[in-house]
């Protein structure tokens, strides 16, 4: 295992066999690895396999076959070692005692990842401040809106001191400010040099927090990139936004070599799409050769990549 | 250790929190007015202790099964159940110290059912021997935990964890001779009554209300210790073994 590694997994497969049913193949050879102290985004569609591989990480869920560490120790052979190390936070409503107040739910987490009981007074008293909960320490969890149970499911992840956290769609339900405050959260913890395995349908989120993402569909890896070269490895492929310019410039530059598309848009510019490595240098050129000026090069948000790379299946998983 | 008293700690509070989980101590007080109506017409008061130890058993029982069910239950409706499991404590500490927390309140019902005893019939339950009185109550409350924590591991399995909890209580009610004694059994009976331990301790609970000497005491309370640490046992052992059969099958959360 190399020095600075948090997370690495090998070959992972995960195949579920519901009974009377055909086999479902959750995972297929994924391979990933992630350095200690990186924010790492998991994105793709429901069913991609994302809380499948969480949940191996996590230690509560046997891999089929291949293997995975966290922090070097072996989540199938070594789950007493790795479980002190991490902290999980599953989304949605659940995964909380709604019974409880905020501050029972955190001493008690507390109290199982092994805290002393002064730990837990403090610990739970600083989480909770920190995830703006402290006026609702001590409501019962019930009374709680949505964003405020996915705040306090951080806080409880973060009751261990974990080293690696895996947020499985933790901004679930959030409000965008509640999204935004999350998000500098997530930064914080970076800089406290924690993991962070995030998975999630955000592409603002993911784009904004993550230091790589990866791409998975139906158990495969489709990509691992930054995010914003992962927008140019599908547009190498850059895009340009010209105004102004005439129709018989516009044919002649959507001949050149390397140019995929130029599809006029609504605001009555044309965006002309390239699909070589090299080829917005030229467009570029003959463009101001024939004096426009008003133009404008960019990648693909994160979310374009998504689409493209996923493919617009709509609905279905 | 401390997983342990996490989990009393928590159940305390899960006590307080579903007031419904304390349903044996409004149905102890009941049973014992229909026990003591019996005996009392059958002209049977010699048998007052069975009427006054039976519904305690009925209480402590349902609530140690119950609870056992309901905990794996819950945790799975909560969403708890991955992560209670992914925690670095124990699990089956964790469930040990819930269910030995309600077993512990569950001794509240001893006063409920003498109290009604008391004031409805005039009955007084006089204990004549306290020391093996509190041994053996102490023995059947670990027992009872112990147990219940291989109860639990069959409810890991289980989808419904509840009504299996519910309509597992009553065989042993019978099996346990809480009420009518063992005794009076079918013989082909009697094998499988020696191996619940419920039928040690409340021969010898009631025992300790006779004035007359406790024969075998010891061994009695070392069979009810003995059957409760094995049900620990073989329960930790069966968590074990079944934790990593739901880890293959991802079969854990399933509710």
């Amino acid at each position: 295992m190399e020095a600075g590694v948090a997370v690495d997994i090998r070959e992972l497969e995960r195949v579920y066999t519901p009974r009377k049913r055909e086999p479902v193949v959750a995972l297929d050879s994924v391979s990933l690895t992630i350095p200690t102290g990186e924010v790492h985004g998991m994105l793709g569609p429901n069913g991609a396999g994302k809380t499948t591989l969480v949940k191996i990480l996590s230690t509560v869920l046997l891999p089929t076959s291949g293997t995975a560490h966290v922090l070097g120790h072996d989540v199938v052979e070594e789950t007493r070692a790795v479980r002190p190390l991490i902290g999980i936070v599953f989304g949605g409503e659940r995964g909380l005692y709604t019974r409880l107040t905020a501050r029972q739910n955190l001493e008690y987490w507390g109290a199982l990842y092994r805290l002393s009981s002064a730990a837990i007074r403090q610990r739970s008293a600083a989480l909770l401040e920190r995830v703006g909960l402290v006026d609702r320490a001590d409501q019962r969890v019930e009374e709680f809106s949505r964003g405020m149970k996915q705040r306090l499911h951080l806080a409880r992840g973060l009751m261990g001191d974990a080293r690696v956290l895996f947020l499985d769609e933790p901004t679930t339900g959030m409000d965008p400010i509640a999204g935004r405050e999350f998000r500098g959260l997530i930064a914080e913890l970076k800089d406290e040099g924690r993991t962070i395995l995030l998975t999630t349908h955000d592409m603002v989120e993911a784009e904004s927090v993550c230091d790589r993402v990866t791409l998975i569909d139906r158990g495969r890896v489709l990509a691992t990139e930054t995010p914003r070269s992962l927008g140019t490895l599908i547009s190498r492929f850059q895009r340009i936004d010209v105004a102004g310019a005439d129709g018989a410039l516009l044919a002649e530059v959507a001949a050149l070599p390397g140019v995929s598309s130029a599809t006029p848009q609504a605001d009555g510019s044309t965006r002309i799409e390239v699909s070589e490595e090299g080829a917005t240098a030229v467009v570029l050129r003959r463009l101001v050769d024939g004096g426009v000026t008003d133009l404008q090069t960019s990648l693909p948000s994160l979310e374009e990549v998504y689409v493209q790379t996923i493919g617009e299946r709509g609905l279905g998983v | 250790m401390r997983a342990f008293l996490a989990g009393a700690r928590v159940q305390l509070r899960f006590m307080v929190a579903y007031p419904d989980s304390l349903i044996p101590f409004f149905t102890a007080p009941l049973f014992t007015i229909v026990f003591m109506l019996v005996f009392k017409h059958a002209g049977r008061q010699d048998l007052t202790a069975y009427a006054a130890i039976a519904p305690v058993f009925i209480a402590l029982w349902w609530l140690a099964l119950f609870n056992s069910g309901w905990t794996i239950t819950t945790e799975r409706w909560n969403g708890t159940l991955e992560m209670l499991v992914a925690a670095p404590s124990s699990f089956g500490a964790v469930i040990f110290g819930r269910i030995a927390a309600t077993t512990a309140v569950g001794t509240l019902s001893f006063f409920e059912a003498w109290i009604v005893a008391r004031l409805i019939f005039g009955a007084t339950v006089t204990i004549h021997h306290w020391g093996a009185f509190v041994l053996t109550a102490f023995a059947t409350l670990a027992a009872m935990a112990g147990t219940a924590v291989g109860m639990a591991a069959l409810f890991v399995l289980a989808r419904n964890a509840v009504t299996f909890s519910n309509s597992a209580s009553y065989p042993f009610y019978v099996l346990g001779g809480i009420l009518v004694p063992v005794s009076l059994l079918p013989h082909w009976v009697r094998p499988l009554s020696a191996v619940v331990f419920l039928s040690w301790s409340a021969d010898l609970l009631r025992a300790t209300l006779d004035a007359a000497p406790i024969h075998d005491f010891w061994p009695h309370l070392g069979m009810v210790v003995l059957l409760g640490a094995c049900g620990y046992a073989v329960g930790l052992a069966a968590l074990r073994v079944i934790l990593v059969r739901v880890r293959g099958s991802g079969e854990l959360s399933t509710t």
